[in-house]
């Protein structure tokens, strides 16, 4: 235990592996859950992507000196919010269809886009923008630590001040706008905030690993539990336990934690849905125990009756 | 004092978002208070008329008012006042919220934000899931509920709610009997005893027919508007529900018979 402690303490990348895997946690337990009762847990994978894209157009403005002070950064931020901007936009009027077509549109373009520009770009940022899609928790710094950790921090803010607001977007639109609440406002609120968390969190781990956390613990624990505030925290101890088991495995073996924190956390939804479906069987089992029960109840009452009858 | 207008459309026409004509050439005024049901087949503009009461759609031509506000500038007016039950499968079922949170929303929806609940919101609550013989259930998650349940919860949430008006859309759409008594049941009763309009929008005048003091009968314009016994007239009934409609006495009570609803039972 002591080793372990003098270990995490004598390595910083450790340290800031640790603080990272807590902050992605909290992102996926805040924006994760609430992108996955909106029906938009596909918008976490097209903000992620379109972080690459903003990424390879910073590499590219800075490269090619037409505009040196675009930090890839800020592409990444923008175009993650633009694609939740427009699927926002395509989803107004609450038909879900609408935003995965939108997503899913975002997602193609910024791919192609990013793809274009390595064409262009000096071959080592080349790697660099491979790392928004396959990042590495182990490989963060200061800055990923302190830029997550500040949006994570608005955005548990925004979470705690406006969580009656997002569910009744998300459970009812049409009521809550008659209402006279500004439901638009918070369903955009929702959704740019999110993006700000993805973007941050792919420039940290990458756009594949955050899809598998953001999304698979979220979807899993609304298959099982049954109030919001149940949810959000399983999916807190699935994420966390799902990265902290990645890069405990990867001291052991010669294994990517990124990789496994993504395993486990897939494997989390299929889980979700064997438990659904056994405490179906359960339920099932009941109601014929207690149609048994009611049966018998019948059967055996006839005979008593019929031989009061005789006499 | 003038009498009080609950509803008033002026030569109202208005758009389906594909571009359709949903409703033409509406007019009507409603005195307050009122208990008015709208019915009319399917697509014949129902939901479309309260929606845009609402301020949710926009008029194309004319407008409509509620309590004097118009629908469109002063839609802010109107929402303070009005309770809304929308169509049960509007309800998304993804997010595991609880049958009292559900109801709660009706309250807090009236709030500014942080929207803290009250004792007198939670007791609000209770007192209204009661009145849909809800409240064994409060606990439950709402996507557990059969779908008549569903519709008592919501009917629950605009009643436990604040504002002079309440609108229901199909509230009895897909209800077991049980369930559609109760709703029948408590909206009467609510209405009887409080300074209250109600606007349901149904398929079937039949289970309302005591309670409705004005009907209005659509096809995508307004055909005919009058208490319950003005309305069951054979004429109109074919010219909205097609040549198959009959109006038949039985016992002293007029039905109508209607391919699209069953029979709407009229005294």
């Amino acid at each position: 235990m002591i080793d372990l402690l003098m270990l995490i303490l004598d390595s910083p990348f450790l340290q800031r592996a640790l603080v990272g895997a807590f902050l992605i946690a909290i992102v996926a337990s805040s924006s994760g859950t609430f992108l996955v009762f909106r029906g938009l847990s596909f918008m976490t994978s097209g903000a992620a992507h379109a972080a690459l894209g903003g990424a390879a157009l910073g590499f590219y403005l800075q490269a090619t000196g037409i505009a040196p002070w675009f930090d890839p950064v800020i592409g990444a931020l923008l175009f993650a919010v633009l694609v939740s901007v427009v699927t926002g936009y395509a989803g107004e009027s609450g038909i879900a269809e609408k935003m995965e077509v939108a997503v899913g549109v975002s997602f193609a373009f910024s791919m192609s886009f990013a793809v274009f520009l390595m064409y262009y770009i000096p071959s080592q940022d080349v790697l660099r923008i491979w790392a928004y899609l396959v990042g590495d928790i182990l490989l963060l710094t200061d800055f990923d630590i302190i830029s997550l950790a500040a949006t994570t921090v608005i955005l548990v803010f925004i979470m705690i001040l406006f969580g009656k607001e997002f569910i009744y977007v998300s459970v009812d639109m049409e009521g809550s706008i008659a209402h006279g609440m500004n439901a638009r406002a918070y369903h955009y609120l929702m959704l740019i905030i999110s993006a700000l968390a993805i973007a941050l969190a792919t420039k940290a781990v990458g756009a594949i690993l955050v899809y598998a956390i953001m999304v698979a613990p979220a979807a899993a624990s609304n298959e099982v539990l049954r109030s919001v505030r149940s949810v959000i925290l399983a999916v807190f101890c699935i994420a966390l336990l799902s990265e902290l088991a990645g890069i405990s495995l990867s001291f052991i073996i010669r294994v990517s934690p990124s990789a496994v924190a993504g395993v486990i956390a897939s494997l989390s939804y299929i889980a979700g849905l064997y438990v659904k479906r056994a405490r179906q069987h359960v339920g099932l089992d009941e109601l014929e125990k207690e149609l048994e029960k009611h049966q018998p109840s019948l059967t055996p009452s006839m005979p008593p009756s019929n031989h009061h009858h005789s006499h | 004092m003038g009498r009080q207008l609950m509803m008033e459309a002026n030569d109202l026409a208005v758009r389906y978002p594909n571009g359709d004509i949903a409703l033409h050439d509406v007019n009507f005024s409603i005195d307050s208070p009122s208990f008015t049901a709208i019915i009319g087949p399917n697509g014949s503009g129902k939901s479309t008329l309260v929606k845009t009461v609402l301020g949710l759609l926009k008029p194309a031509k004319g407008f409509v008012k509620l309590h004097g506000y118009d629908s469109v500038r002063e839609k802010n007016r109107i929402r303070k006042i009005v309770r809304y039950v929308p169509q049960r499968d509007h309800i998304e079922l993804n997010v595991p919220m609880k049958v009292k949170d559900i109801v709660l929303m009706g309250r807090l929806l009236k709030k500014p934000p942080p929207r803290f609940s009250t004792s007198k919101d939670r007791n609000a609550v209770i007192a209204a899931l009661k009145q849909v013989d809800m409240d064994d259930l409060w606990e439950r998650p709402f996507p557990e509920l059969s779908g008549g349940q569903r519709q008592r919860v919501l009917v629950a949430r605009a009643l436990a709610s604040d504002g002079s008006v309440l609108m229901l859309d199909e509230p009895l759409a897909g209800t077991d009997s049980h369930s559609q008594d109760l709703i029948v049941e408590a909206l009467g009763t609510y209405h009887r005893e409080n300074d209250v309009d109600i606007v349901m929008v149904t398929h079937d005048l039949n289970p309302i027919h005591s309670y409705v003091k004005d009907v209005l009968l659509m096809k995508n314009t307004v055909v005919g508007i009058g208490t319950p016994c003005d309305i069951m007239d054979l004429d109109m009934m074919k010219h909205v529900y097609g040549p198959t409609a009959r109006i038949v006495e039985h016992s002293g009570h007029r039905y109508c018979i209607t391919k699209d609803s069953g029979f709407d039972r009229h005294d």
